[in-house]
């Protein structure tokens, strides 16, 4: 499949310290892949890994028969890998439209702006209604839906979302969740970091479990709702 | 009335001169977080080069500003590549950074005295003569230097806002990662960024030395009233750097007339104190070090 994720040995982290492991999964092409795991087991990471913007001790990352890994993160981005960071990273004193339309900043993605836009809008109505406002007031959900709305604007090939629920407030997430099912609906190649292993379980077609950063289990999103002993062990629930 | 207008034609144009080599800065640190502390030589080195074309090269004025501004651009662009570059993963950049264009500047400021001498050399880029409005006397020079600084920061603004290259420079200054996962290539960010400031650091040079007259280390004072001025805007507050610059023109063209020349960089600074006493982050600051 040309638009498949694959991650082969991969060890990353921070300076002399490495939070993956000799990881390897791989994300399918045309579906929603979820990773869950305890806080600071390497999910983060791994998006980090995979969109450049740190570079990997070792192992390969791939996307098809490309490989990305070693690139820079401006680089991957052209090559269709969208990563929509956890805590947004709006830029706070442009517009709505603005932080929309630098996420169509290179050359492909903006000579689609335009109708890109329009769909954007039609997912997210409240983001056209925002549109002149300052990111830096937004409230936290409209930020979140800020910081989607402008992966969407890339029109990349795999869209990586990290903890797009993280802060908000319930009412808020389930909106948010209309939003990526809708995305999985169309056939979207998504990349999932949550949480929260039951939203995972719901809503994704394939699970990965990292844990102390190595892939602790895999498997569909169904299989992992009725491994009750796997939730308890990793996730406390 | 004439006073008020004299008072007024030339603070503004000091603040007109302060507002170019303050943008300069405030672009820089803004985009980079870098303090350029050879700005000052790149100033000299601009007002030199120009006097270099016009009377070593004989090119007409506005041909020597023009090979000025590319020769000073060039610097910006070699002092990304040769030295802020090199640095700019390291853990500290902000203070490496300082003293390294510190050492830069004194380099460069050496470089320019041994060429050119120690001996103060009249800018040629000057116009002669004034004329009278409303009684009061207006050297054409001043208005030139008024006219020249507010079609440059129309220019930067129009940049800044309306292009795409602008748009980059905006995004990176704002969240650096967030740039590079859109696509911007920062580097290219930075580079356009310290080259674009080197060639506003030119023409600030002409100016100042046309006011004055060309010595190696004529950019110190106008440097240190540049960061004077950042820091009394926010750093790296573009558009509340050009404010500012032109406040400050008027405060001490004010205080020049009021109380005399003596006092005025005194009082300038006492301006500084009570104004960061009252917003540490500067006038058009915020909290969150964000900019542009």
């Amino acid at each position: 499949m040309p638009d498949e994720l694959v991650i082969s040995h991969l060890t990353a982290g921070y300076g002399h310290q490495s939070v993956l492991q000799d990881l390897s999964l791989r994300a399918e092409a045309g579906r929603l892949t979820a990773l869950i795991g305890p806080n600071g087991h390497g999910k983060t990471t791994l998006l980090r890994a995979i969109s450049g913007l740190i570079r990997p001790k070792s192992g390969e990352i791939r996307l098809g028969a490309e490989r990305i890994s070693g690139l820079g993160a401006e680089t991957i981005v052209a090559r269709g890998i969208v990563h929509v960071p956890q805590g947004d990273l709006l830029f706070p004193d442009m517009t709505v439209l603005e932080n929309l339309r630098m996420g169509a900043f290179l050359p492909a993605a903006a000579r689609q702006e335009k109708s890109v836009l329009e769909e954007v809008f039609t997912l997210l109505p409240k983001l056209r209604d925002r549109q002149s406002q300052i990111a830096r007031t937004l409230s936290g959900g409209e930020r979140r839906m800020v910081g989607i709305g402008r992966g969407l604007m890339a029109s990349g090939r795999v869209l990586m979302l990290d903890e797009p629920s993280l802060g908000l407030a319930p009412i808020v997430i389930e909106q948010i969740y209309e939003v990526i099912a809708g995305l999985r609906r169309a056939g979207r190649s998504i990349l999932l970091v949550e949480e929260n292993a039951m939203r995972a379980a719901v809503i994704a077609d394939q699970v990965h479990l990292l844990d102390h950063g190595t892939l602790a289990w895999s498997g569909t999103g169904a299989e992992l709702s009725g491994r009750s002993e796997l939730l308890e062990t990793y996730l406390g629930v | 009335m004439d006073v008020l207008l004299q008072i007024l034609a030339s603070g503004l144009t000091l603040g007109a001169v302060y507002a170019i080599s303050t943008v300069g800065l405030a672009l820089v640190f803004g985009a980079m977080n870098m303090l350029n502390m050879s700005h000052g030589a790149l100033m000299a080195l601009g007002g030199y080069m120009a006097w270099f074309m016009v009377t070593g090269f004989g090119l007409p004025p506005v041909a020597g500003m023009l090979a000025a501004v590319l020769v000073c651009a060039a610097v910006g662009v070699l002092i990304y590549l040769l030295i802020a570059k090199p640095m700019l993963q390291s853990e500290g950049f902000e203070t490496r950074i300082f003293i390294a264009t510190i050492g830069f500047g004194a380099m460069l400021e050496s470089v320019i005295l041994m060429a050119f001498g120690p001996q103060p050399k009249p800018q040629p880029l000057a116009v002669q003569g004034g004329f009278s409005l409303a009684g009061v006397h207006l050297p054409i020079q001043n208005l030139l230097i008024l006219v020249l600084s507010m079609l440059l920061m129309a220019a930067l603004a129009l940049l800044l806002q309306k292009s795409r290259i602008g748009r980059a420079i905006r995004a990176t200054a704002q969240n650096r990662d967030a740039a590079r996962l859109m696509g911007v290539r920062i580097g290219v960010v930075y580079a356009l960024v310290l080259g674009i400031s080197g060639g506003l650091a030119a023409i600030s040079g002409i100016t100042v030395s046309s006011l004055s007259s060309l010595l190696p280390n004529m950019g110190g004072d106008p440097m240190l009233k540049a960061f004077i001025i950042c820091v009394v805007a926010g750093l790296g507050r573009v558009p509340g750097s050009v404010i500012a610059a032109l406040f400050i023109g008027l405060f001490e063209a004010v205080v020049q007339y009021t109380i005399g020349v003596r006092f005025s960089f005194a009082l300038l600074l006492l301006l500084v104190i009570v104004v960061l006493i009252w917003k540490p982050q500067g006038v058009f600051g915020r909290q969150q070090g964000v900019r542009l």
